[in-house]
């Protein structure tokens, strides 16, 4: 098939052993933090997700508000969309809720989502992606076709109907987005065994007597597994964007104090013309996140591939 | 009959992060009107390099450090980009190696040898067609080939296209650049013929720049032998008969000869110096196996040994007693020992 | 060009064999909603002469497997039934709704690939120039970025704070109706303005990057040394490279149709765009099942079709390419 397909083209890892494939998987894995320190704005990036684990892990004792507790101003009646102020930092909601709060609690949803599901979506692809381009011919069809169908499904609008057909929650944003992430995985990993399949260590092993199961799992897939950890990183970055997205819109789950609930919120009360320390925290919180994870994938591609590293 | 081409003390340096290397260290031979120079050596001699400089498309990181290169009386260095685009292709022209795709992946061969013409001078499209049929017959390739697109010609294909792109503007000066390289004997050896029967009947003055002896032997009026950035001998059909440089010697050797079938190969033991700090004296003392000390310490100036055959070697008297011990294999051996 | 017929109809077969597993998943989930099924075409709202002619059309008396083929049908022909909240067959609203979406989408892609590719090939050609770093500094920076909050954060300094730009919609009221009379009033560009703006602000990344390090390889190729020989100028050389580098530009295009939705309803529903984006969501508030379905299904046949134009392209394009 012409042109199919999206992600980057890689060169092989040029550590390919057969022989302790996991120590050399540990060696690479020592090189690439080398690589990725020296890259400035992967330093960066890192530094600022660095940042928001911390801020999720001590939210409790940060935030100064529950995620939906109202603020009370002096006079006793419920502090409605206020400034900045001392006791509220970013101002309040127009249901009188701390903003600052709001945007520490939505720091743990937006790593849940990001983590959960790129790593669950990159599992599925890549044995997925491992099983089609290894063992080929009719597994290699059906999964494919299967890959080609979650490929014409635009996830938003589809999203947006299946949680308007049942109830939003968390959990259930959590499947979709996996469900959309995968085929990415999926394809690209499955391109990456095709080429490492014809390499003469997987003869070797072959040749030596390995089982099919053997060698997919000790010799193939430590080479492929580089490529998998690259699309969690691209994964978190589009699924804390699709979560976001999705709440934005009004579909997302009304028990959770997410950035893109945030926003949701914000606009549909017009906070976009009054109110900017509303819009302005979530928006930015946002940004930096994905940009930042961004340019964490960014420069592992660049040590995935060192075609794209600058002169 | 004047010179065509005129190399005289040529210096070249490549820009390295260790320094200058210089990759062509004040070559000086010239090729006259109609004749077919031969310009041998080792990879990295400096002689791809001076193809390049002819037509002026060296790397960014390498430049011309003195010397002259003059095309028919025309001098080449610090000619302005302008007037060299000019001369390219029409009056010089290049057959660069098989290795290299030089056809655009993405436009076809009749398109890429319309564009050299279009370049360079105006002809009507039925005049461009006739006239790329006529080459391509030259080059014994199909006039229907011309719509094909690169990828679709087998190797040898290919070069011949090369060939006939080159002769598009009938040019005064054609370099070839190791033009078989990378291609099957039997191809390598219909490519080489077809280069000599168009020398033979256009009477095209041509450079033919390879690593292969026998090539040269076999196809050229006259050689010029590089090592390291130099000279070291050049002249006619002599230089394989009486040949009075130990490296020319060394390369004879390098190369079977149908008539003496069992001769053995021998190969030179080493590597060509460093061109960024070479050695004092001849580049070929550490090397050679008749090195003195006076080759080691005093460069060797081109000293006349025969009619049109020039030698830079400070013991070309001994040539004789050379010629028989280099046909000997111990005599390169002792000198891996003695290295 | 046998290999080629044999590939589109290949390519023709999986598009209809995906497109009935979207329908096909997409009638299961409908029938799965809880109680009674006929909910999803017929509303309270209609006449009994509609309600009549609903039932029909979705044959909704049928065993379930009837209606499944009625449903097939109906969605292949376009023939959406009747929307619950606006007063017209659904089919006008999507034709209506498509239409606008594209007035969007069409400007600002045109713009970003064509400005993109000249953009990203200079700066390939440029390596290590000021402006090389300039511009993948910029690309890389509006490339991560959200495009949605971009155009909150671009509506709320344009359009509130600084007043230069209309705050949303795609006319004003009472202007210009028909889609002709919009392409040529000016109120119409200038509500397009900061929407496309702000689409284009992020698609043309896409091709920069690209075809910069596109052009980065093309550039080690060695017919370029030829073509230098050959005594061509600058300019004409940097064409035959970018012509090279354009290769994977039309792979990437299939990407980026294929994630345009996503990006476009969110922007349709901060710029107020009545586009089939905001169509969707707005019926799904509403609980209007027949524009929601139509718009999910519209949504999903463009972005197929828009799938197998790029696919088939690049075999245009690029000479080496055999269809096996």
């Amino acid at each position: 098939m012409a042109g199919t397909g999206s992600g980057p083209a890689l060169a092989p890892p040029t550590q390919v052993r057969a022989l302790g494939p996991w120590r050399a998987a540990a060696a690479q894995a020592r090189t690439t933090l080398r690589i990725l320190a020296a890259d400035r704005s992967a330093v960066v990036g890192m530094v600022v997700i660095g940042a928001f684990v911390l801020v999720a892990l001590l939210a409790p004792w940060i935030a100064p508000y529950g995620p939906f507790e109202v603020a009370y101003a002096s006079d006793g009646g419920v502090a409605r969309l206020s400034p900045p102020s001392a006791s509220n930092p970013f101002g309040t909601t127009n249901q009188g809720m701390d903003v600052f709060s709001q945007l520490v609690w939505g720091t743990r949803v937006a790593l849940l989502v990001g983590l959960v599901s790129a790593i669950g979506s990159v599992i599925i692809g890549t044995l997925i992606g491992l099983v089609a381009g290894y063992f080929g011919g009719w597994t290699d069809d059906v999964l494919m076709r299967l890959t080609d169908v979650a490929f014409g499904i635009p996830f938003l609008p589809f999203a947006m109907v299946v949680i308007s057909i049942s109830r939003p929650s968390l959990p259930l944003i959590i499947v979709l987005v996996v469900f959309f992430l995968w085929r990415t995985t999926a394809r690209v990993i499955r391109a990456q065994v095709l080429s490492l399949k014809e390499r003469p260590f997987v003869w070797a092993a072959r040749a030596a007597g390995a089982s099919d199961f053997k060698i997919l799992f000790r010799h193939v897939a430590p080479n492929a597994l580089p490529l998998s950890f690259l699309y969690v990183a691209i994964g978190v970055q589009t699924a804390v964007m699709l979560e976001a997205g999705l709440s934005f819109l009004g579909f997302g789950d009304p028990q959770v104090q997410s950035w893109g609930i945030m926003l949701n919120a914000a606009f549909r009360a017009g906070a976009m013309r009054s109110a900017w320390w509303w819009v302005l925290p979530p928006a930015l919180a946002l940004s930096a996140f994905v940009m930042a994870v961004f340019m964490i994938s960014r420069a592992y591609e660049e040590v995935l591939n060192p075609r794209l590293r600058k002169a | 009959m004047g010179a065509v081409l005129e190399l005289e003390d040529l210096r070249i340096d490549y820009r390295t992060a260790a320094g200058d290397a210089r990759a062509v260290d004040g070559v000086s031979f010239s090729v006259d009107a109609g004749e077919y120079l031969g310009l041998v050596g080792e990879s990295g001699c400096g002689k791809s390099t001076i193809a390049k400089a002819i037509l002026g498309i060296l790397p960014p990181n390498a430049r011309v450090a003195g010397g002259s290169m003059r095309y028919r009386d025309r001098e080449l260095v610090g000619l302005a980009p302008a007037r060299m685009r000019e001369l390219r292709w029409k009056e010089i022209a290049l057959v660069p190696q098989s290795a290299m795709n030089g056809f655009d992946p993405v436009y076809t061969v009749q398109a890429q040898l319309d564009e050299a013409i279009v370049a360079h001078a105006s002809m009507r499209p039925q005049e461009r067609r006739a006239r790329l049929e006529q080459l391509f017959a030259m080059v014994g390739l199909e006039a229907r080939r011309l719509e094909d697109y690169p990828h679709q010609f087998s190797g040898g294909m290919r070069q011949r296209a090369m060939i006939a792109m080159a002769m598009v503007l009938d040019p005064g000066l054609v370099v070839a650049d190791e033009p078989t390289t990378g291609l099957d004997v039997i191809v390598q050896d219909q490519i080489l013929q077809r280069i000599r029967r168009i020398h033979v009947e256009q009477r095209k003055t041509m450079l033919l720049i390879t690593h292969d002896m026998a090539v040269v032997a076999e196809n050229c009026d006259r050689i010029v032998v590089m090592y390291a950035g130099q000279v070291m001998e050049s002249g006619r059909e002599a230089v394989f008969r009486e040949p009075f440089h130990p490296y020319t010697l060394a390369l004879c050797n390098a190369f079977p000869d149908l008539d003496d079938r069992d001769r053995e190969l021998i190969s030179i033991p080493g590597v060509p110096p460093s061109l960024l700090d070479p050695p004092p004296g001849c580049r070929f003392a550490p090397r050679c196996p008749f090195a003195t000390e006076r080759c080691r310490v005093e460069t060797p100036a081109p000293v006349v040994v025969g009619p049109d055959h020039v030698a830079a070697c400070h013991h070309v008297g001994r040539a004789d007693e050379f010629r028989r011990l280099a046909r000997d294999p111990s005599t390169w051996r002792e000198r891996v020992d003695a290295a | 060009m046998a290999g080629f017929r044999r590939y589109l109809i290949r390519r023709l077969l999986l598009l209809g064999f995906v497109l009935w597993c979207i329908l096909t998943i997409m009638f299961a989930l409908f029938q799965l909603l809880p109680g009674d099924p006929t909910s999803m075409f017929v509303d309270s709202n209609f006449s009994q002469e509609m309600i009549e002619r609903q039932k029909q059309l979705w044959g909704l008396a049928d065993p379930v497997w009837l209606q499944y083929l009625r449903y097939l049908r109906n969605m292949l022909l376009f023939d959406f039934g009747q929307s619950f909240f606006q007063n017209e067959p659904v089919r006008e609203i999507m034709v209506d709704k498509m239409v606008n979406t594209t007035l969007m989408i069409v400007p600002a892609l045109i713009v970003s690939v064509i400005a993109g590719t000249i953009v990203g090939a200079v700066a390939g050609w440029r390596r290590g120039g000021p402006f090389e770093r300039l511009t993948v500094g910029t690309s890389l920076f509006l490339h991560s970025a959200p495009s949605f909050v971009v155009g909150i954060l671009a509506l709320m300094v344009f359009s509130y704070q600084l007043q230069w730009l209309p705050p949303g919609g795609m006319v004003s009221l009472g202007g210009p109706e028909s889609a002709w009379e919009m392409l040529v009033s000016r109120d119409f560009w200038t509500h397009l303005a900061l929407p496309c703006l702000v689409l284009v602000s992020r698609e043309i990344t896409g091709p920069i990057l690209l075809l910069r390090s596109s052009m980065l390889e093309v550039k080690g190729s060695d017919f370029l040394d030829i073509l230098r020989a050959k005594g061509l100028p600058e300019r004409a050389i940097v064409v035959h490279a970018t012509r090279n580098a354009l290769l994977p530009l039309v792979t990437y295009i299939a990407v980026m149709t294929a994630m345009l939705f996503q990006g476009q309803v969110l922007l349709e529903i901060i710029f107020s765009w009545p586009g089939v984006g905001r169509e969707l969501v707005q019926a799904l508030n509403d609980l209007d099942y027949p524009v929601a379905q139509a718009a999910l299904y519209v949504m999903a046949l463009v972005t197929l079709l828009l799938n197998l134009v790029a696919d088939l392209l690049y075999g245009v394009i690029d000479p080496r390419v055999t269809y096996e």
